[in-house]
């Protein structure tokens, strides 16, 4: 039965982290995916770093060969950082070679430290999920294959997040990463007259944003494609409202989002490319446009910046300029929060 | 004894039950019984959705058996044979490490996943979380749009261990179970740091909960509930760290395992902690409650190891240029920070060992913030800039959250997020009501219009009933009653 909560640390923390727990006092990047961190008392902790497939699917039989690796190499732990990578902590730096071989062997790249291309993030897609307007986890395999070698190697000149959601819902969190790829839908949501009957309908009018749904008597409702933004948010509470069009469904490219407190500061991503085809199963025309983007940002920004740091410097004019990106009416914003991103006062880069 | 039950209209599968004294005593159950009878919900065992579930009150000897109606296997093998799958068999080529190939090695129907490429189109139909008796967060069931390939496949969620570390034993645990009862994949881990595992026929989603709950991965994270809360390393093994984020997980889940198995809330609300203003868990784009350790003394500076840094290649001119606040000064020798210019972004310090964080640490609790909802991404707002982190429970910290979330449970309407409430309400209303004193800290500028709102209490009208006077109903004036009775605390406190 639920009701235990956590296992207490102890059970899971390998026994260097457990020694040194809140005493750490720095660490270094020996090379890309291979960590070292110092305590108090001098010990040493070297962790090595590998990505793991596309989506975070694992399945039980690599598991049980990472196990086994964990077991030989770290002591019988491991640890999975917040973009998915494989981590092994407590390493013997003299075995680290031996164990960036074994992991290959299993498939997984060791690197994604310091400057490089990081786990990409990717929501389940057309794996298993309802709403999804595009195959999340096939655009981040196609793109992690086409930047393998920056995962690899420190090039850039900070280092570079990719997220990739299939739909508006943003489980895969396109828009906190510095290159975020979006799934839209562009047609209107279906709706199924007796499925509806049985739902909530009341519900369905008062979750669209846009107040876009009307009861429709006996027991409907109607969609205004005026006022319709394709939010998906009907279609998550009711299975008479049908979203998603083979022809229409594409996805979008944002561009310049970041956590950390450093550079500008938090932000989201910003659009801009507001729509390509899905073109399943190597996406290439997204791959294509991340390079351009990536290549761009790579020539013109400083150490430590990251992209939207350099973006913040430059301006997002000069940006499309030096991307090579088309600029269109769909990439103003006229929702809701619209002043946040229209521009005041004329600095403008020429 | 009575019992009260909620069932299915339609198959009349029982999905919760409670004792009727319990129901009449216990705040927390009758809460999770209002949202239930409320809410519309998907019926575990049939799978339709109904808006209104059906109230039985029976007597009963002792508590009837929970378990799930009997029925034949959810999944439908496959056609003799693995059917080909070009389109997938392509997403294998390349070198970065693939998710088809893993899918190949385990049940999952891939066929599922080929007709979505080829179509261009998700093969999956309606679904959502659900709840079990006995399970009331932690299940999501699917239909599958194409039953002829298969039928459907649920997922069990469970939390994480704390800092992501898993003993191997734990991991090998985890495995058995998807073997057993699911697909035999694994998401490792879904984007909130859940574990899922996939394939779980509706038999044994009870099973499966046990033996999870068992190798000590309890269930949840799912429905309108405090999902599962995500930590960064920490003191585990990271040197920037202001607060204990992982300690601070272990009390969090300690504190609110309730609010977090039990959704009654009207929308979820997402937790994540970060150690240091580098938000390692990005709760500054994704958390409804963010909680980010902080320091206010400016950054120390250890000025012989900085010496030693600069001559083994440190490029402390760098540093100084790309500061964001322009707060440092180094001419070649001595490196001074102006500390009222400096906005503790940890920038330096990430770069350069010599210089370390202040003393004066706590956490920020900021709110609001989210990926969708009705305005789209917003990120959290900063409800209170310093609140002490106090060990080993963070009483401060998370009485400030439940405080917040009550707020929140209380007006929101229903399927409105955190943030998309406070937007609607206005930062300075939402403030009152939870009582937070106004801090500078709180705001990028002061507002640039004049529009606002006065109650009568602060006019004091010559003539008019002293200000003593109970507060005039609704929210605003409760919560200047309350926010009141908090600076008249915390003036007694200091």
């Amino acid at each position: 039965m639920p009701g235990v909560g956590l296992p207490p640390l102890e059970q899971n923390l390998p026994p260097v982290v457990l020694r040194n727990y809140g005493k750490w006092v720095e660490h270094e990047e020996l090379r890309p995916g291979v960590l070292k961190h110092v305590a108090e008392g001098g010990e040493e902790c070297y962790t090595v770093r590998a990505g793991m497939p596309t989506n975070a699917r694992v399945s039980t039989a690599l598991a049980r060969r990472i196990a086994d690796v964990a077991d030989e190499f770290a002591g019988g732990h491991l640890r999975l950082t917040r973009r998915h990578s494989l981590e092994l902590v407590g390493v013997d730096p003299a075995r680290i070679d031996e164990l960036i071989g074994r992991l290959r062997e299993l498939g997984l790249p060791v690197g994604g430290t310091g400057r490089t291309f990081r786990n990409t993030v990717s929501c389940t897609g057309w794996i298993h999920c309802q709403f999804a307007a595009t195959d999340a986890p096939a655009v981040a395999k196609a793109i992690s294959d086409e930047l393998y070698e920056d995962f690899l190697k420190e090039r850039y000149p900070a280092k570079l997040k990719i997220s990739i959601s299939g739909c508006v819902n943003q489980c895969g969190e396109g828009s906190t990463a510095d290159i975020g790829i979006i799934g839209i839908h562009r047609d209107l949501p279906r709706v199924i007259d007796e499925e509806v009957a049985r739902c909530e309908i009341p519900l369905i009018v008062s979750v669209c944003p846009t107040g876009a749904i009307k009861p429709k008597p006996p027991k409907s409702v109607q969609v205004d494609p005026e006022r319709c933004i394709h939010c998906v948010a009907c279609a998550a509470q009711c299975q008479g409202m049908l979203i998603g069009d083979p022809e229409t469904d594409g996805l979008a490219i944002v561009v310049g989002g970041k956590a950390g407190n450093s550079g500008n500061g938090p932000a989201f991503a910003r659009f801009v490319i507001p729509y390509l085809p899905n073109n399943p199963p190597r996406w290439p025309e997204v791959v294509e446009a991340v390079k351009r983007i990536v290549e761009a940002w790579v020539a013109g920004a400083r150490r430590d910046e990251r992209i939207g740091d350099w973006i913040a410097r430059i301006g997002w004019d000069k940006f499309f300029q030096k991307a090579g990106l088309p600029v269109g009416d769909k990439l103003l914003d006229g929702y809701v929060l619209w002043p946040m991103s229209a521009r005041t006062g004329v600095r403008f880069h020429w | 004894m009575l019992m009260v039950q909620l069932a299915c209209p339609k198959c009349g599968f029982v999905i919760e039950q409670y004792r009727a004294d319990q129901l009449e005593t216990d705040a927390q159950k009758q809460k999770r019984y209002q949202y239930l009878r409320k809410k519309q919900t998907l019926c575990p065992s049939c799978l339709s959705q109904t808006a209104k579930l059906e109230e039985r009150r029976l007597e009963v000897e002792a508590p009837p058996e929970a378990g799930l109606l009997a029925e034949a296997p959810l999944e439908v093998s496959a056609a003799e044979g693995p059917a080909p799958t070009p389109l997938c068999d392509e997403l294998e080529r390349g070198p970065w490490p693939s998710h088809v190939t893993e899918l190949k090695q385990t049940r999952y129907h891939l066929q599922m996943y080929e007709e979505g490429l080829r179509q261009k189109k998700t093969q999956w139909g309606f679904g959502g979380y659900t709840s079990i008796p006995g399970v009331a967060s932690g299940i999501l069931m699917r239909k599958s749009a194409r039953p002829d390939i298969a039928q459907g496949a649920n997922l069990v969620r469970a939390f994480c261990p704390s800092g992501t570390f898993y003993s191997t034993k734990t991991l090998r645990a985890l495995c058995d179970v998807a073997d057993r009862h699911g697909y035999g994949i694994l998401h490792l881990h879904a984007t909130t740091c859940d574990i899922e595992v996939l394939g779980v026929p509706k038999e044994e989603l009870k099973a499966t909960v046990d033996e999870l709950v068992a190798a000590g991965l309890d269930v949840g994270s799912t429905g309108d509930a405090y999902r599962n809360c995500q930590e960064c390393i920490g003191p585990a093994r990271c040197e920037m760290v202001l607060v204990d984020s992982v300690a601070m997980r272990q009390a969090y889940f300690t504190r609110f395992l309730d609010d977090v198995q039990f959704p009654r809330f009207p929308h979820k609300i997402k937790f994540k902690l970060s150690g240091c203003p580098n938000d390692c868990t990005r709760s500054q784009q994704k958390g409804d409650l963010a909680i980010v350790g902080v320091f206010r003394d400016p950054p120390r500076i250890d000025e012989a190891k900085l010496d030693a840094w600069v001559k083994r290649g440190g490029d402390m001119t760098h540093i100084a240029r790309m500061c964001p606040a322009r707060a440092m000064e180094w001419a070649g020798r001595r490196l001074t920070i102006d500390a009222e210019a400096c906005v503790r972004c940890m920038y330096c310090i990430n770069k350069c060992p010599a210089l370390r964080p202040g003393g004066d640490r706590g956490v920020a609790v900021l709110a609001g913030g989210k990926m969708r909802g009705k305005y789209g991404p917003l990120q959290p707002f900063v409800i209170a800039p310093f609140v002490p982190a106090i060990p080993p429970d963070f009483k401060e910290v998370f009485d400030l959250c439940a405080k917040i979330t009550d707020v929140y449970d209380e007006h929101a309407r229903r399927k409105e997020r955190l943030g998309d409430f406070i937007y609607r309400i206005g930062i300075d209303e939402f403030c009152r009501l939870v009582g937070v004193p106004t801090t500078p800290q709180q705001m990028a500028a002061p507002r640039v219009n004049p529009f606002y709102h006065w109650t009568p209490a602060e006019l004091h009208r010559r003539g008019a009933a002293p200000p003593s006077e109970p507060p005039p109903e609704g929210c605003a004036g409760q919560a200047r009653a309350r926010s009141g009775e908090l600076h008249a605390g915390r003036a007694e406190a200091e």
